[in-house]
């Protein structure tokens, strides 16, 4: 996807650096998720792309720099600053955005029909609970497990949890995707599966993405752009979409693109 | 000497005391707020909580002051029966119970029942991140999860203290009937002559507030569980043992208040 010289991103992330106490995890992040586009985070194990998506979405507080939420469909409206803003605007703000968890993170007391319905039941306009229900069927039919809406989540595979995740980040229509590692623990199958939905996602609703994987086959089919987060020194090293890294200057950058090993400092 | 400031300043000062006061006080404004017509919970699972924590506990309740009741009988009858006073186990079973032993004693049994259940729950919540979906809903998760618990186990554990002092005189009323020999009619009869209002009322107002300990514990210690399963254990555990110990001393706290206004 080409990226609109004259649209304002839906997010901006100026200078952010995220801390757990004295712990640096990255520093000087600069990033910009433009409108219907699939932004890659990637690195290593560690390197903290997961809690980049929590510093986001409002979960973190960062150590420094700034959040910026433009307008939902990329207008030339003005930004607002999340971390500056006052609870109810943040609540506004984050009402624009679906999350697929890692770990689907499911509630475990409410069947699959009650988790995707949730979202809606929390929406101003209150929507009755036969149009909730009614809307929550029509998003489990697009992700095929329509069959398991009265089943407890103790009693879906991997892949289901993860398609019913991506069911309730969806079902409210955020204008703002944030999908943390949603491959991990699927098989190839399952994995193809999940990403031929994203991208029907994007096709069918326009949301903006933010990926964050180190799955190599789903980063070179859905990423538009991205950034690769190095663990050892703090900082982002290289900017990109995921197929025009694999021949980066930077070798982490080059090894993890091509799933190589890293020279040892005596072979070097 | 930093180090020993900065562990004592993380451990004593903001662990032990700031961090369980800013809960509190979170507990409180979403308690008002709640009145004010803004609480968010569902009513599926306030039922869950409340059925667990009332019908599910019943018979643990009932067996364990039963028994109880039984051993203070037993032990009364032992000393009364040397002065020819055995029909006294029947007053000092039903004070003692209604007064102290029953409001006590279930609270210990839900500490280690529900209070524990409470904090591995909400502790495995957080580490399967729905705490933190929750939180991206908007929805705050002292509103949401504990508020209805604590609520819960404050107008539940009154009930199950009735029951549990009920079983306890009945306790009593077997060792009475089996050791000394007196009549199940005369012993109640005797039970109710010697227990008051007063009693019950002190009874009922120490388990609306050991309830409110009981599910306070559980909540804090699971919302702020480690994210990993040692988390889990750990939470449950120091929620179990700070609710008997805090039992423990909001019963001598309601002991010596009792007795200064005379009740």
């Amino acid at each position: 996807m080409e990226r609109t010289p004259h649209t304002t991103p839906v997010i901006k992330v100026k200078g952010l650096t995220m801390r757990f106490g004295d712990r640096l995890i990255q520093e000087h992040i600069d990033l910009s998720l433009e409108p219907g586009e699939i932004f890659a985070v990637m690195g290593g194990s560690g390197s903290g792309k997961s809690t980049l998506l929590k510093h986001l979405v409002g979960l973190l507080p960062p150590a420094g720099g700034r959040v910026l939420y433009g307008d939902a469909q990329g207008g030339q409206g003005g930004v607002t600053d999340y971390w500056a803003s006052d609870e109810a605007t943040r609540q506004q703000l984050r009402r624009r955005v679906g999350m697929l968890f890692q770990s689907a993170a499911l509630w475990t007391s409410m069947d699959v029909l009650d988790n995707v319905c949730l979202p809606l039941s929390l929406q101003p306009e209150k929507p009755s609970l036969a149009d909730q229900q009614a809307r929550a069927m029509e998003v489990l039919q697009w992700v095929g497990l329509a069959d398991a809406a009265r089943r407890m989540p103790s009693q879906l595979s991997g892949g289901m949890k993860k398609r019913v995740g991506l069911a309730r980040a969806i079902v409210a229509e955020p204008a703002i995707l944030f999908l943390d590692e949603p491959s991990a623990g699927l098989d190839p199958i399952a994995s193809r599966r999940l990403d031929e939905l994203i991208l029907d996602i994007r096709e069918r609703t326009g949301a903006a993405m933010l990926l964050v994987s180190h799955e190599l086959p789903s980063l070179m089919d859905l990423a538009d752009d991205g950034i690769f987060f190095d663990a050892d020194s703090k900082r982002p090293i290289a900017h990109g979409a995921p197929k025009d890294l694999c021949d980066h200057a930077h070798p982490t950058v080059r090894a993890f693109m091509r799933r190589e090993s890293l020279p040892t400092p005596a072979a070097a | 000497m930093r180090w020993v400031g900065r562990q004592w300043h993380q451990r004593v000062w903001v662990a032990g005391l700031i961090e369980p006061l800013r809960f509190t006080g979170e507990l409180v404004i979403t308690a008002v707020q709640a009145v004010a017509g803004g609480w968010q919970v569902r009513r599926a699972d306030l039922l869950r909580i409340v059925a667990d924590s009332s019908a599910g506990a019943l018979p643990i309740v009932v067996i364990v002051n039963a028994l109880v009741g039984a051993i203070l009988a037993f032990v009364g009858a032992v000393q009364l029966v040397q002065f020819g006073a055995g029909i006294f186990v029947a007053d000092l079973v039903s004070i003692a119970v209604a007064r102290e032993m029953a409001a006590v004693i279930t609270a210990v049994v839900m500490a280690g029942r529900t209070g524990a259940a409470f904090a591995a729950e909400l502790a495995t919540m957080q580490v399967n991140e729905e705490v933190d979906a929750l939180k991206v809903l908007g929805l705050d998760p002292v509103g949401y999860l504990a508020l209805p618990r604590v609520l819960s186990l404050m107008w539940l554990l009154p009930l199950l203290y009735l029951f549990g002092t009920m079983a306890g005189v009945f306790g009593g009323v077997a060792v009475g009937a089996g050791m000394l020999s007196l009549s199940p009619v005369a012993y109640l009869d005797r039970a109710a002559n010697a227990m008051d209002w007063r009693h019950l009322w002190l009874g009922l107002s120490k388990s609306v507030v050991f309830g409110g300990l009981l599910a306070w514990a559980g909540c804090y210690q699971g919302l702020r569980a480690q994210r990993d399963a040692a988390g889990v254990g750990l939470a449950t555990t120091r929620a179990v043992v700070g609710s008997i110990v805090g039992v423990i001393v909001v019963d001598a706290v309601f002991a010596v208040c009792a007795n200064a206004l005379g009740v």
